[in-house]
C-alpha cells in the first residue's frame, strides 16, 4: 500500500477541510464573533488568528505593541530587495528616535527636546533664522523698500549690530562692561609698579630675602587690586531685560516676596496652560483614592473608568523632568531685583522695592465733613398720595358689566382705564375735577358706563399689578434672600421688629402694618376655621383634633414634627396610615376650597395678598399656601417607593429563603435539561403537557405581583390537604422536601434542575416518569415507585406539612454549618507551617491567636445539634471517622490539607469520580453531599474521603441510603424513637461501610 | 452602654498599616478586628492586647472593605482593583476571586451563612457572589442604582444598600421588593441598628439620618460632625443608645440615638476618621 501511495503524484494543495481545522481555531472564531461585540472596549483584546495574545516582553510594549499587536508595521513583513551600485548608492536610511514616533508623541518630545538659546549661541545661527523669519512676517505688512522680488537670501537682517559681534568677537559677554579703561588702568598700574620695584631693586642691593618679602607684598597688592576689579566687572551694568508686566497687581509689588516657593508653582501653572496636556493639575490633594505624584506611564493606557494610582505611575520616566520654559527671562528679572535689593538695602523699610520714600509731599489729604443732615429729617419719601393699586385690590371685583353700546365710548373709557391703572388713582381724581364738564368723560362721576368703567379699571389694575409684582418677585427669588423672605416661604412668623421693616418696605403705613400683625397672628387658626365647616373625622374627635394639629403643622409649613402627629401609643403602621389619610383629607379641602376661589381670580397669588384685609385675602392665602405646600411635598426627603425585584433562585437557596417567585418563568433563559421541565409540567398542570414547553405558569398565584408574599406563606396549606387527596393541585415545596429537602447544598445549578438528581437511576425514572404522565396520575406513581425502592421502610411523604419542611431545612443549616468545622481543627497543624513567614518571636503567641480566632467558629456552631442523637455512638463514630482520616491523609501524600472545605471537597468528588465512570456528575455530587450530609449529623462531620474501595459497595448501597436518609429526615420531628432507631441502625451501617 | 461607659481615650494603638486604613470591622463576637487600607494589605488584630496577628496580602490596589464570616473562618474582601476576594483566614490563601464589577468595589459583606458574598461597586451594581460553588460568575447582579453604591448591609432576608444617588435601597429576598427610598442626599455608608428596625445612613451633607425601615420614616438627624467628601462609617453601639460617626476634623462624635445630641466627642486622629466600628458584643 505505502509503494502504491508513493507511485501517485500529487498536483496543487490539498485542500484542507473544516474538520481539520484545530478546534481552537473554531472557538477563536465563536469567541471572537460572540465576546467582542458584547465586551466593553477595555477589555477586548487583540488575538492572532489561533487565539493566542502575542506577549512582545514586559518592556517592549507587553500585550499591545506594534502595528495591530503585530511587531510589524504599516508595510508588514514584505521583503524589500537590496541593490547598490557604484553609480546608484542605495541610500542609507537613518533611523532615529522620531521615524519610530506617533505624531503626538513627536508633540510630545518636541517640548523635551534641548537647544541652544540665544545667549550662548556664539555665531549666531539661531537668533539669524529667527530674525530672518521675524522680517519675513514683516514683510507681508508693509511693501517692500525694494520694488520688486528681492531674494530674501540676499538681504539677511542681521540680528546684532556689528558692533555687538566685534565686541562678542573681541571677547566681551553681554551683560558686561566694556572695561578697556579698567584694563589699561590695570596694565598701567602694574608697569608702575613693576617699574617701580626694578628700580628700587636696582638701587639697593638688598639681601635675597627682603627682596622676596618685599615681592611677595607687591603681589598681594596686585592680587588684591585685581580682585577688586573683577568684582567691580561682575557688578557692572546689569542687563535690563523687558519684562512685561501682565499682573494686575501693583507697580513693583511681588506678590510671592516673602513665598518664592509659589512663584514656581504659578509659573507651572501658566506653563502647563500653554502647553496643552502638559501635566496634570495638582489638585489632587486632600482625595481619599487619589494618586500620589501625577505622573502618569505611557504605553499602558487606563481605562477611562479607572483613577489613577499608584501602579500607573510612569515609573521609567526620567527622574528630571523639564518643560519648554523660557527661564532667562524669569532668571533675569531676578538678577535685576536682587541687584535692587542690594541696593536698597540700607533704604528704609516699609517702602515697594525699587521706590523712595519722598520727605515731604506737597500733596495734602483734604477732607470735607459730612453735610448736616436736618433733626428732622425723615430718610422716606412720602407719596403724596398712597398708591392705590393694592386697595383697589382689596375690594371685591365689581360685577361684569356689558360694555356701552357706544364704541366710541367704550374705546374712550377702557384707553382712560389703562390710563388709570398705570398712573394711580391720583389721576382719575385730576381728570374728574378737569372734566367735570365733559359730557364724555360723565362715565367717572358716576354716569352712563360707570360701571363697565369700574369693572375695567379694575381687570386692569389687576393685570398691570400682576406684571409688576411678577418680576419683583422673580428678583427675590434669584437674588438674595432677606430673612424676613426667607421666614415667608418657610412660613415662620415674622418679628415684630422685622415686620415693621417689611410695613416700611411694602410702603404701606402703619394701618397695614397692623393688618400685617393680625394676618400673620391669625392666619393658622382662620384657615382652621374654615376647614373647619368639613370637618373629615367628626365621629372621632381625638383623631379631628390630631387632624387639625396635622393641618396646623402643615400650613405652618418647615419640617413636621414626629411626634405631634401621632399620638404615642399609635404604632408605627398605624400612625402612617392616619397620615395617608389626613394628606388625603387636606387634599380633598384644598381642592374644594381652591374649586371656590378660583371664580375669583385663580391668578391672585401675590404677596401682597397676604397683606391685606377682607373676605379675599383668606381666599388668597388658601391658593398661594396650597402651592407652597406641594413643592414642599416634592422636595420632602426621605421618599419611600417599591418596586418588584426578583431574586434569583440561587440567591435564595444561599439565603435560605423559599424563592417566593419559584415556579415563575425566569427572567432570563436557563438552561434546564429536559427532565426536569417534564417532571414540573406535569405535576400541576396535571395534562400531559409537551417537555417543549419551559416555562410553566402552574402555581394558581394571581398575575399581580404584589400578592406574592402571601402566596408563599400559603403554599404550606395545600400540603397538608395533599395527603387525603393526592391529585389535587400541589405547590413545588413538596417536591422539594421530598426530592430536594437538602438540595441547598454545594452545587450550584438552580434548585429545579436539581430536584430530581437523587433519583436512583435516572433514565429508569425517567420513562418511569414518562408513562406515568400519560395516566396524569404522577405523584400516586412516584409513591408506588418509592415504596417498590424501599420496601422496609414505609413512605412518610404523605405526612410532610409545613413543620417538616422547616425541619429539613434546619438541617440542612445545621449541615452546612458543620461542613466548616472540619477546618478548624486543621487550623492547629497548619498554621505552624503557614505561620511560618510571618513571626519568627510572637509566631507562638500568633499562632494561638489565630486559632483562637478559628475555633470560635467550633464554639459559635449551633448549639442545636439533635439532642436526640445517641450521643455515645455518636463519640465513637466521630472518633473512629477522625482516626481514619488522619489515615486517609497519611496515604495521601498531597499537601492540600490546607485547603479549604471546599477544596478538601472536590477533592473526594475527585476520587470518586475516578472510580464510577457511568455516573453522570450531577449525580455524583448529589450522593456526594448526601454522604457528606450523613456524616455532618454524625456532628464530627470531619470525614470527605472515601476509600477508593468502599466506593463500589457505597454505590451499591446508594439506593438504600438515601431512601433511608430521607426518610428518617422526614420523620424526625415525629418519631424521635424511631428515628433514634434508623440513626443508630444508619451510623452502624455507616461505620461499616467505611472499615 | 451608658453615657459613661463611652470610650474617651484610646485603648490600644494598632500601628501597621502604611498609609491611610479604610475600614475596620470587629469579627462576630468582638474579640478581633480586621482593618484594611490603602497599602493593599488586610490586617487581623487583637484590638484588646494590640497584637497584630496577620496580615493579607494579595490585593492590587487599596482595600476599601473587608467583612469575616460568623465563624470566622473566611474573610472577604474588595477594593480597587475591582475585585472581591475570599480569604481563608487561618492559611491566608485566596479562596477565590471574584471578578466582575467594572470599577471599584467599596463594599462588601457576607450573608448570615456565609455562603453568599454581596459586593456594591462604583459601577452603580450590588453583586452576589457564590461562597459554595466554584464558579465565580455572580448569582445576581443588582443595576436599579444610578449612581456608585457605597454601602450594603444584609440582613437575614434582605440586602440593603446605600448609594451615592441618595437612595437606600431594600432588597428583601423573602418577598421579592425592592424598596427605595431616597434620602435626598449621597449616603455614605449605611448601618443597621442591632434590633433591625432602623437604618443609619450616612450622608455626604454631614448628617447621619436615622431611617425606619418600615416605614421609610425620617426618624432623626445627627450633625455636627464633618462629612463632606471621604466615605466615613457610621454606627450604632451595641446597645442602639448611641450613634457614632468619625468627621473629617479627626473626631469621633457620639450621639444619643433619641434626641440626636451629641454626647461625646473627642480628638481621635490627627485625619478624617473613616471607619468607626463598634464592639458587637
Amino acid at each position: 500500500m505505502d509503494s502504491d501511495e508513493e507511485d501517485f503524484v500529487y498536483y496543487g494543495t490539498p485542500i484542507v477541510r473544516e474538520e481539520e481545522m484545530t478546534s481552537r481555531k473554531k472557538k477563536v472564531v465563536a469567541e471572537s464573533a460572540g465576546q467582542m461585540r458584547s465586551l466593553p472596549s477595555w477589555k477586548q483584546e487583540v488575538r492572532d488568528e489561533e487565539g493566542r495574545r502575542r506577549f512582545h516582553g514586559a518592556f517592549s510594549g507587553g500585550f499591545s505593541a506594534g502595528y495591530y499587536n503585530t511587531v510589524g508595521s504599516k508595510e508588514g513583513w514584505t521583503p524589500q530587495s537590496f541593490t547598490s551600485s557604484r553609480k546608484s548608492r542605495a541610500e542609507v536610511k537613518e533611523q532615529s528616535v522620531f521615524s519610530f514616533l506617533d505624531d503626538d508623541e513627536k508633540a510630545e518630545l518636541e517640548g523635551r527636546s534641548v537647544g541652544t538659546s540665544s545667549t550662548f549661541d556664539t555665531f549666531g545661527f539661531t537668533a539669524t533664522e529667527l530674525s530672518r523669519k521675524q522680517a519675513e512676517k514683516e514683510l507681508h505688512k508693509r511693501p517692500s523698500a525694494i520694488p520688486g522680488p528681492v531674494p530674501d537670501e540676499l538681504i539677511t537682517p542681521a540680528p546684532n549690530s556689528i558692533g555687538v559681534k566685534l565686541l562678542l568677537k573681541m571677547g566681551w559677554r553681554h551683560g558686561h562692561a566694556i572695561k578697556d579703561s579698567q584694563c589699561n588702568q590695570l596694565y598701567d598700574a602694574r608697569r608702575e609698579a613693576r617699574k617701580a620695584f626694578l628700580a628700587f631693586s636696582s638701587e639697593k642691593a638688598k639681601p635675597d630675602d627682603d627682596v622676596d618679602a618685599i615681592t611677595s607684598d607687591y603681589e598681594s597688592t596686585i592680587e588684591e587690586f585685581i580682585s577688586d576689579e573683577k568684582s567691580f566687572f561682575s557688578r557692572s551694568t546689569p542687563v535690563f531685560v523687558l519684562n512685561p508686566k501682565q499682573d494686575l497687581h501693583g507697580l513693583g509689588f511681588d506678590p510671592f516676596r516673602h513665598a518664592p516657593e509659589f512663584r514656581e508653582r504659578k509659573r507651572l501653572r501658566m506653563s502647563g496652560a500653554e502647553g496643552p496636556g502638559k501635566g496634570r493639575a495638582p489638585s489632587l490633594g486632600g482625595k481619599l483614592f487619589a494618586s500620589n505624584s501625577g505622573k502618569i506611564a505611557p504605553g499602558f493606557g487606563i481605562g477611562a473608568l479607572e483613577e489613577l494610582d499608584v501602579e500607573d505611575e510612569d515609573i521609567y520616566a526620567s527622574g528630571f523632568e523639564f518643560e519648554e520654559v523660557n527661564v532667562d527671562e524669569a532668571e533675569e528679572s531676578q538678577r535685576i531685583s536682587k541687584d535692587n535689593r542690594i541696593q536698597l538695602s540700607n533704604k528704609k523699610h516699609g517702602s515697594l522695592s525699587g521706590f523712595k520714600v519722598a520727605e515731604k509731599s506737597d500733596y495734602q489729604l483734604e477732607r470735607f465733613p459730612p453735610p448736616d443732615i436736618p433733626a428732622d429729617f425723615d430718610p422716606h419719601h412720602k407719596f403724596p398720595a398712597p398708591l392705590k393699586t393694592g386697595i383697589k385690590l382689596i375690594e371685591s371685583p365689581p360685577p361684569e358689566v356689558p360694555p356701552p353700546e357706544d364704541n366710541n365710548l367704550r374705546i374712550l373709557i377702557e384707553g382712560f382705564a389703562s390710563l388709570v391703572s398705570r398712573c394711580g388713582t391720583l389721576f382719575e381724581d385730576l381728570s374728574k375735577e378737569k372734566n367735570k364738564d365733559n359730557p364724555l368723560f360723565a362715565f367717572l362721576n358716576g354716569g352712563n358706563g360707570y360701571n363697565y368703567y369700574v369693572r375695567k379699571l379694575w381687570e386692569l389694575q389687576q393685570k398691570h399689578s400682576d406684571r409688576q409684582k411678577l418680576p419683583v418677585d422673580n428678583v427675590k427669588s434669584t437674588g438674595k434672600m432677606t430673612a424676613e423672605d426667607r421666614g415667608r416661604i418657610l412660613g415662620e412668623k415674622p418679628l415684630e421688629r422685622t415686620m415693621k421693616d417689611s410695613g416700611s418696605s411694602t410702603s404701606t403705613d402703619g394701618v397695614q402694618l397692623q393688618f400685617n400683625l393680625r394676618d400673620t397672628f391669625t392666619k393658622p387658626s382662620s384657615l382652621v376655621d374654615i376647614l373647619e365647616a368639613a370637618k373629615p373625622f367628626k365621629n372621632d374627635p381625638a383623631k379631628q383634633e390630631r387632624f387639625e394639629q396635622f393641618l396646623k403643622d402643615k400650613y405652618k409649613g418647615g419640617l413636621r414634627s414626629i411626634s405631634s402627629v401621632g399620638s404615642s401609643n399609635m404604632s408605627e403602621a398605624d400612625r402612617a396610615r392616619e397620615r395617608l389619610d389626613f394628606e388625603a383629607a387636606a387634599e380633598a379641602i384644598e381642592k374644594g376650597e381652591s374649586s371656590k376661589i378660583s371664580k375669583f381670580s385663580s391668578d391672585q397669588l401675590l404677596f401682597e395678598n397676604q397683606f391685606t384685609k377682607g373676605q379675599f385675602v383668606s381666599g388668597g392665602t388658601e391658593v398661594y399656601k396650597p402651592q407652597k405646600e406641594k413643592t414642599e411635598v416634592e422636595i420632602k426627603y426621605p421618599r419611600r417607593e417599591e418596586y418588584q425585584w426578583r431574586p434569583y433562585p440561587l440567591l435564595c437557596k444561599r439565603f435560605d429563603i423559599i424563592d417566593p417567585f419559584m415556579g415563575k418563568p425566569l427572567p432570563l433563559a436557563r438552561a434546564r435539561s429536559k427532565m426536569d421541565s417534564l417532571i414540573f409540567t406535569s405535576d400541576f398542570v396535571k395534562s400531559t403537557k409537551t417537555e417543549e414547553t419551559p416555562t410553566i405558569n402552574r402555581e394558581n398565584l394571581p398575575v399581580s405581583k404584589p400578592e406574592l408574599p402571601k402566596t408563599t406563606e400559603e403554599t404550606p396549606q395545600p400540603e397538608s390537604e395533599s395527603e387525603a387527596n393526592l391529585n389535587i393541585e400541589r405547590p413545588v415545596d413538596l417536591y422539594k422536601a421530598i426530592f430536594s429537602d437538602d438540595s441547598d447544598d454545594e452545587e450550584d445549578a438552580a434548585p429545579v434542575s436539581n430536584q430530581m438528581d437523587d433519583m436512583e437511576n435516572k433514565t429508569e425514572v425517567a420513562n418511569t416518569v414518562l408513562n406515568r404522565l400519560i395516566a396524569g396520575d404522577f405523584l400516586e406513581s412516584l409513591g408506588k415507585e418509592l415504596g417498590l425502592e424501599v420496601p422496609p421502610e414505609p413512605v412518610y411523604y404523605s405526612k410532610e406539612n409545613k413543620s417538616n419542611l422547616t425541619s429539613s431545612r434546619k438541617e440542612v443549616l445545621i449541615a452546612e454549618d458543620a461542613c466548616t468545622s472540619p477546618r478548624n481543627d486543621l487550623v492547629g497543624s497548619i498554621n505552624g507551617a503557614s505561620l511560618g513567614p510571618l513571626g519568627d518571636r510572637d509566631a507562638d503567641m500568633l499562632k494561638k491567636e489565630l486559632e483562637a480566632f478559628g475555633e470560635m467558629s467550633l464554639a459559635n456552631q449551633p448549639s442545636s445539634e439533635k439532642t436526640a442523637q445517641p450521643k455515645s455512638e455518636e463519640m465513637v463514630d466521630s472518633k473512629k471517622r477522625r482516626s481514619h482520616r488522619k489515615k486517609h491523609r497519611s496515604r495521601s501524600t498531597s499537601s492540600d490539607s490546607s485547603y479549604s472545605t471546599d477544596d478538601d471537597y472536590r477533592h473526594g468528588s475527585r476520587l470518586r469520580s475516578r472510580e464510577d465512570k457511568k455516573d453522570t456528575s450531577k449525580r455524583k455530587s448529589r450522593k456526594h453531599s448526601k454522604h457528606h450530609k450523613r456524616k455532618s449529623r454524625g456532628s464530627s462531620g470531619k470525614s470527605h474521603y472515601c476509600d477508593s474501595e468502599s466506593d463500589e459497595r457505597d454505590k451499591r448501597r446508594e439506593k438504600k441510603k438515601t431512601r433511608i436518609n430521607r426518610d428518617e429526615k422526614d420523620d424526625r420531628e415525629d418519631r424521635p424513637e424511631k428515628r433514634k432507631s434508623i440513626d443508630s441502625s444508619k451510623s452502624s451501617s455507616h461505620s461499616r461501610r467505611h472499615y | 452602654m451608658s453615657e459613661s461607659q463611652l470610650p474617651t481615650k484610646e485603648s490600644n494603638l494598632l500601628g501597621g498599616h502604611e498609609g491611610a486604613v479604610l475600614a475596620t470591622r470587629f469579627n462576630g463576637d468582638g474579640n478581633y478586628c480586621l482593618s484594611c487600607g490603602k497599602d493593599r494589605t488586610l490586617r487581623l488584630w487583637n484590638p484588646h492586647r494590640g497584637i497584630h496577628i496577620k496580615t493579607y496580602k494579595g490585593h492590587g490596589r487599596e482595600v476599601r472593605d473587608v467583612h469575616v464570616t460568623q465563624d470566622n473562618a473566611k474573610l472577604s474582601s474588595c477594593g480597587g482593583d475591582r475585585q472581591v476576594f475570599y480569604w481563608d483566614v487561618s492559611t491566608g490563601r485566596v479562596i477565590r476571586k471574584f471578578r466582575g464589577h467594572d470599577s471599584e468595589v467599596n463594599s462588601v459583606k457576607f450573608n448570615e451563612y456565609g455562603s453568599v458574598v454581596v459586593s456594591a461597586g462604583y459601577d452603580r451594581s450590588v453583586r452576589a457572589w457564590d461562597c459554595r460553588s466554584h464558579s465565580t460568575e455572580p448569582i445576581q447582579i443588582i443595576n436599579t442604582f444610578t449612581d456608585s453604591v457605597m454601602s450594603v448591609c444584609l440582613t437575614k432576608t434582605e440586602i440593603i444598600a446605600g448609594g451615592v444617588d441618595g437612595s437606600v435601597r431594600t432588597f428583601d429576598i423573602r418577598i421579592g421588593r425592592e424598596t427605595v427610598d431616597d434620602l435626598g442626599q449621597a449616603v455614605n455608608c449605611i448601618s443597621i441598628s442591632n434590633d433591625g428596625n432602623c437604618v443609619l445612613a450616612s450622608c455626604l451633607d454631614s448628617s447621619i439620618r436615622l431611617i425606619d425601615r418600615s416605614t421609610g420614616e425620617l426618624l432623626q438627624e445627627y450633625k455636627g460632625h464633618t462629612c463632606k467628601s471621604f466615605k466615613m462609617d457610621c454606627c450604632l453601639t451595641n446597645s442602639d443608645a448611641h450613634v457614632t460617626s468619625g468627621s473629617e476634623d479627626g473626631y469621633i462624635f457620639f450621639w444619643d440615638l433619641v434626641d440626636a445630641s451629641v454626647v461625646s466627642r473627642f480628638q481621635a486622629h490627627a485625619s478624617v476618621v473613616t471607619s468607626p466600628a463598634s464592639l458587637p458584643r
